[in-house]
């Protein structure tokens, strides 16, 4: 079968579109995660074939090849999501779908995408138009449309203009069966938009997407501020949230909680963003954000500060050059219990005595995504330990009325109490949509190994509770 | 067995540090033609850390032996431009990681065959191409360049391998020391020219680079020189970084590519170029504008000369020509796809000439089909058509 299968998908994306190389194998078996050994171990993350399409046509075929032999299906993107969505659990087939990278028409204000386009290059291309990108993710540099569209799309610009599923027009997918598909934002027949959005790669491949753009607002002013008190600044930004509507407003402090710090912890921060539009708007925003600063014992950057720091946006993993391994748990939260998520993250980090970085990104009038990035080591034994601090996150925020941002592989477990009605539906459109389960098994929905069972939710909870009480040891 | 050379820590930090962003990966020239992620600076990163090569590195034949040569075979099909170091997330030092991986595969003889004869080569006969040495100033006689001899000179020129032996670029050579002439510099040549050794650098047999150093600095001073200007970005970064390195102390001559030192003459008004009416298409070579940071000289030069266009990649970010690394030796075919993409980049300027500030981008920016629809040239043989001297 191995070798009609090869033959087969030869056939499809020709010879120098397939690779079975060993290191080529290692090279597709990861994303921006680093895995411990002993969890490595209950899957076989190494593809069997890595095949790159280069249409949408191709990939249908290739997915009716997977169904066929029922081969597991992993599409993949950039591989710059941390939660091992684009990461086989069993082998089988990685779509790198980097291929699909033409860049179509614009017309009307909505643009024509492959998948595989990275958001960088999209912003290249509406450079000296008078179009602008709604939203794009933090990591625009590297990530693909077609991998935003499947893990969240919520990021830079969501603030103003909402998350990426709203910004978009159509979507050209292959469904499970290989069925290529086109579907309208307002179309209401199943499967919709708005359930592709966000499915993980577990519903869909998308090929091809009709992308929403906006005027491009006739100034940009960055804006930055700093404070000695992370709490003060998180108040100043929900203040400046509710007076007025940034493109882009984001909190950062950094904890040194590594030393053993007293009981209240606290560190400075500072916030950053960009208004846009109409210059009056624009100004008298800027006006509101000073007197705000002012009233809250801030101090207002200069322009070349904000420019600088909003130029710099795209990397917010700089914190990584001060420790081998960061562990995070993005979580989305209601904006009004943001000052207890970054206490309880603080509490944890002089617990296990580490640092802790964190970005707060406002994605809507309520709510924010918060990366609170824990600095560890994953050569040492406490850096076991230090992964139960995921869980205790996505347990805080489920508490306290929000989730975790996203569940592929790791976070899959955590669905169904996140949220409940969701998963339902997500298993009721695999059913009906992957008959076979070939896209993306494994992932999101429920959590399968290669010893072809998933872990008990009451297991891995007792197994991390254990964990974390080895804490006092394993610094 | 134990290598002489052990990987940097700091190395085996990096495979750590790295955040797997893959901002490098899009970036990368020769991921871009050839699109598996083993290629990419990320996907290298990944391997060196997952295969677990660690010192003392134990060459190992079986199975995983066949991976780590795979992995060389990566190491190698790279034109070490060092575009992945400044776009990396946590600015680590991806171009040292690479050359000393790559030191790492001479020491295991897992690299290709290519760099072993290239190290004989240097090593007896004094030039990349295995060539006798005496003929390295036959370049003179070819052009009608007229070279002073002298036993003491305030500057050496250094022509380097490519300029010296190639008979496609040997009128960069021609122009430089026509431009010296005219400017009635007191300069000469070392009367026996060796191979910079930078080329040893890249390939990773550094085993005796010291050597190379050591004779080639001590030919200099011994001409009493105050500058060595050199047209070659190798050769400049040789002198300029690298043999400071090795030998542990300052050179008693200043270093200069040959754009920085007719720019100090025009500034002393020693070189007066007249304009002419053409567009040109500046390539910024890796090696000179990125690595060695270099790329206002070229610009205020070229711009005496004509009109200068700047093509979508440029300066700190230049796009690779596919000529650097040894690529071109170890991957032909790679190399000139890498090409063909900057061309496309140059040609979009419509421009009437593509200038460059380096021999080896020149050969290799004629290399693809397109590459030949326009001439190729290096500035320092703009300014001396400009001057009438060639």
């Amino acid at each position: 079968m191995t070798a009609e299968l090869s033959a087969l998908l030869r056939e499809i994306v020709g010879e120098e579109n397939i690779s079975v190389n060993g290191v080529e194998k290692i090279a597709y078996s990861h994303d921006i995660a680093p895995i411990p050994s002993f969890m490595a171990k209950l899957f076989r993350m190494e593809p069997d074939y890595v095949v790159r399409p280069e249409s949408i046509e191709e990939i249908a075929e290739v997915v009716r090849l997977a169904n066929k032999y029922r081969v597991p299906i992993v599409p993949r993107g950039s591989a710059t999501w941390g939660y091992g969505g684009a990461v086989p659990v069993v082998g089988g087939i990685v779509l790198d779908l980097t291929g699909l990278n033409r860049i179509g028409e614009l017309r009307d204000g909505v643009i024509e995408v492959e998948a595989g386009v990275v958001w960088k290059s999209l912003m290249e291309r509406l450079e000296g138009t008078e179009w602008m990108l709604p939203c794009y993710p933090s990591s625009a540099l590297s990530s693909t449309v077609g991998g935003w569209a499947a893990t969240g799309g919520l990021g830079y610009g969501s603030l103003k203009y909402s998350s990426f599923a709203e910004n978009v027009q159509w979507a050209k997918v292959v469904l499970p069966t290989g069925e290529i598909k086109r579907i309208s934002a307002d179309s209401a027949e199943e499967p919709t938009l708005k359930q592709l959005f966000g499915s993980e790669g577990t519903l869909c491949i998308f090929g091809e997407i009709g992308v929403k753009l906006v005027e491009r607002g006739e100034v940009e002013e960055p804006f930055i501020a700093y404070f000695n008190r992370t709490l003060n600044c998180i108040r100043a930004a929900n203040k400046l949230l509710s007076k007025t509507r940034p493109f882009t407003l984001v909190v950062k402090s950094s904890a040194f909680l590594k030393a053993g710090e007293p009981e209240e912890v606290e560190s400075g921060a500072i916030m950053y963003g960009l208004f846009e539009g109409e210059k009056g708007e624009v100004k008298q925003s800027m006006e509101i954000f000073r007197k705000i600063i002012e009233e809250s014992g801030g101090i207002q950057g200069d322009r070349e500060a904000a420019r600088d720091e909003w130029e710099d946006r795209f990397y917010p993993l700089k914190i990584k050059k001060w420790a081998p391994t960061v562990i995070t748990s993005d979580v989305l939260l209601p904006i009004d219990t943001l000052e207890g998520f970054v206490r309880y993250a603080w509490t944890l980090g002089r617990k296990l005595r580490v640092d802790v970085d964190l970005e707060i990104m406002y994605v809507s009038p309520d709510q924010a995504v918060s990366f609170p990035l824990f600095l560890t080591d994953e050569r040492k034994f406490s850096y076991m330990v230090h992964l139960t601090v995921a869980k205790k996150l996505i347990d805080y925020a489920i508490k306290n009325g929000g989730r975790s941002y996203g569940y592929g592989l790791w976070n899959s477990i955590h669905l169904a109490r996140s949220e409940p009605r969701r998963k339902r539906e997500l298993e009721r459109l695999k059913r009906m949509l992957d008959p076979n389960n070939v896209l993306n098994p494994g992932k999101t929905v429920k959590m399968s190994s290669r010893l072809g069972f998933s872990l008990p939710r009451p297991l891995y909870s007792m197994f991390m509770e254990m964990l974390w009480v080895m804490r006092g040891v394993a610094r | 067995m134990k290598l002489e050379f052990e990987i940097p820590r700091i190395h085996l930090e990096d495979t750590f540090a790295c955040a797997q962003c893959g901002y490098c990966v899009v970036q990368c020239p020769v991921y871009s033609v050839i699109g598996w992620e083993s290629y990419s600076p990320r996907g290298r990163l990944f391997l060196f850390k997952r295969l677990g090569l660690r010192n003392p590195i134990i060459p190992r034949f079986d199975s995983e032996g066949e991976l780590i040569k795979e992995f060389v075979e990566r190491l190698y099909a790279c034109t070490l431009c060092g575009r992945c170091m400044v776009v990396c997330h946590l600015g680590l030092d991806l171009l040292e990681l690479w050359e000393n991986l790559r030191r790492v595969a001479v020491e295991l003889n897992y690299a290709p065959d290519v760099v072993y004869k290239l190290e004989e080569a240097i090593l007896k006969h004094k030039n990349i191409y295995g060539m006798d040495n005496a003929m390295r100033g036959d370049w003179a006689l070819y052009t009608g360049a007229e070279v002073p001899e002298r036993e003491t000179a305030r500057v050496v020129f250094f022509a380097g391998c490519v300029t010296a032996f190639s008979g496609r670029v040997q009128d960069v050579a021609f122009a430089i020391s026509e431009i010296l002439n005219h400017v009635g510099e007191d300069w000469t040549m070392l009367p026996d020219e060796w191979c910079c050794g930078h080329p040893l650098l890249v390939g990773g047999a550094l085993r005796r680079y010291r050597e190379v150093a050591e004779r080639n600095v001590r030919e200099v001073e011994r001409l009493g020189a105050e500058i060595l200007v050199t047209g070659c970005p190798g050769c400049y970064l040789a002198f300029k970084k690298e043999y400071p390195r090795l030998l542990g102390r300052r050179l008693s001559f200043k270093v200069y590519h040959v754009s920085e030192l007719l720019l100090e003459y025009v500034r002393r008004g020693k070189l007066s170029v007249p304009k002419l009416d053409i567009k040109i298409a500046y390539h910024d070579p890796c090696e000179l504008g990125r690595i060695a940071g270099i790329t206002e000289a070229p610009r205020r030069l070229l711009s005496m000369v004509g009109e200068v266009r700047e093509p979508r990649e440029s300066g700190l970010y230049t796009r690779c020509c596919g000529g650097g690394g040894l690529l071109k030796a170890v991957k032909p075919d790679i190399s000139i796809r890498v090409a063909e993409v900057r061309v496309a980049q140059l040609l979009e300027l419509k421009p009437d000439v593509i200038a460059t500030a380096c021999p080896s981008c020149e050969l290799n920016l004629r290399e693809p089909k397109a590459g030949k629809k326009l001439r190729v040239v290096d500035l320092a043989q703009l300014v001396a058509e400009a001057l009438g001297l060639i």
